[in-house]
């Protein structure tokens, strides 16, 4: 009987982290829909630092070569 | 996970930050000046020298090109992060408790101090990314907090929103360009000071610490309150970790009695929790202080805290850290990779 009742509370418990675990990535998961919209229609690269990062470093090494100085 | 010891600093440590790339972390603290260390090993890359008074926070552009600070001596400075050179210096008047840049490095907010004859300000100034380049004495935004003080600030993702934590506990919305609130909610106990503001890696919500001892993730969208970890002492900092749905949260109480087991031993812990279970899962202890900042590292390796003892402790985690599941969250992964996702 004990054990009967302690594997049904630990289902429980299971079952309730289960249903927070989908709640919370469906709502990431459309928070970032939302924001990648959002960027979208903004006219903004889906990725804000990705092309800094490519500027950067086309700034860093010209012509995207290492410089070899012999 | 032994940790790395950083011993760069003689006063109490005020923040800690990692660039983008976690390969980089800067701290300050009230000795007045900034060091930046290399992540994966401790080793000093440099020190920021100029500022007349304790500082008080620091962040780095996205791209690591340059820093920027803000102290007790009313300013904030622009630091070249390779050279360590100082780049500007605006000047407020009253103390800068916390800068940070929006999403691309182009903005950047300072939250002024409240005295005699000052209220407490969001101020917002326009960057240029580029060693080379003038910047701007002007500014561009200056939010007025005539209700309770800002503590802490930050931009939400686009730089949409200004989110401001208060030292009356609760938490503002602002519009990003016009500096308009659009909510004000009280989220924490009344009067429970807001210790600390961190986002997610999009910015689409952020954790809260405070002196009330819990710590709050909330959507930058609508300010709901989605998550809340309860602790046993009042808290100074709240990360999220990358890769892990872990939040971290550091604090404690300062010790009045210096011969305080606690502080003798080492015994000040940083405290994780799961992001989205709520639950406490584990300490790490080591610091003799209360731990006044923790930062995780955004490529999910590992994370940083900086006490009142002075010290920063990095920690890379170990493949235990990487192993830990819940039934739930496996089932969830195997199902995720079953899909091919």
């Amino acid at each position: 009987e004990d054990a009967e009742r302690i594997s049904s509370a630990d289902v429980a418990v299971v079952e309730a982290r289960r249903h927070l675990l989908n709640e919370w990535y469906s709502w990431h998961e459309q928070m970032q829909e939302e924001l990648a919209d959002e960027r979208a229609a903004l006219g903004l690269p889906a990725d804000p630092i990705a092309e800094l990062l490519e500027a950067k470093t086309a700034e860093v090494a010209p012509g995207g070569e290492e410089q070899v100085i012999e | 996970m032994r940790p790395i010891l950083l011993s760069g600093h003689e006063r109490a440590l005020t923040q800690i930050k990692y660039n983008r790339e976690g390969d980089l972390l800067f701290s300050t603290a009230k000795d007045q000046h900034i060091c930046a260390w290399f992540a994966h090993n401790g080793e000093r890359l440099g020190t920021y020298h100029g500022h007349q008074g304790a500082i008080w926070t620091v962040d780095v552009d996205p791209t690591t090109t340059i820093i920027a600070s803000g102290s007790a001596d009313n300013t904030i400075r622009l630091w070249e992060v390779k050279t360590g050179k100082l780049l500007k210096t605006w000047d407020f008047p009253t103390a800068v408790k916390r800068v940070e840049f929006n999403e691309d490095g182009t903005k950047l907010l300072g939250v002024t101090e409240k005295r005699m004859g000052h209220l407490g300000t969001i101020v917002v100034l326009d960057i240029k990314v580029d060693v080379n380049a003038e910047q701007s004495d002007e500014k561009v935004m200056t939010i007025v907090c005539d209700e309770s003080k800002a503590t802490v600030a930050g931009w939400s993702y686009l730089s949409k929103y200004i989110i401001a934590g208060h030292e009356d506990g609760s938490v503002s919305q602002y519009d990003g360009k016009t500096g308009d609130l659009y909510y004000n909610i009280p989220v924490h106990e009344l009067n429970q000071q807001i210790t600390d503001l961190q986002w997610n890696s999009d910015r689409t919500y952020f954790i809260t610490a405070s002196k009330d001892k819990t710590s709050k993730l909330i959507s930058a969208k609508d300010l709901e309150v989605m998550k809340t970890y309860s602790a046993d002492t009042p808290l100074n900092s709240a990360t999220i970790t990358r890769k892990k749905d872990f939040v971290i949260l550091g604090g404690g109480q300062a010790a009045m009695d210096v011969t305080t087991t606690s502080a003798r031993q080492g015994k000040f812990e940083a405290r994780f929790y799961h992001k989205i279970f709520e639950e406490e899962i584990g300490r790490v202890r080591g610091h003799f202080g209360p731990l006044n900042t923790v930062a995780a590292d955004p490529t999910g390796k590992g994370y940083a805290s900086g006490g009142e003892d002075g010290y920063v402790r990095v920690h890379h985690f170990d493949k235990g850290y990487f192993d830990f599941e819940y039934e739930v969250e496996r089932e969830r992964h195997n199902k995720l990779a079953a899909e091919g996702r």
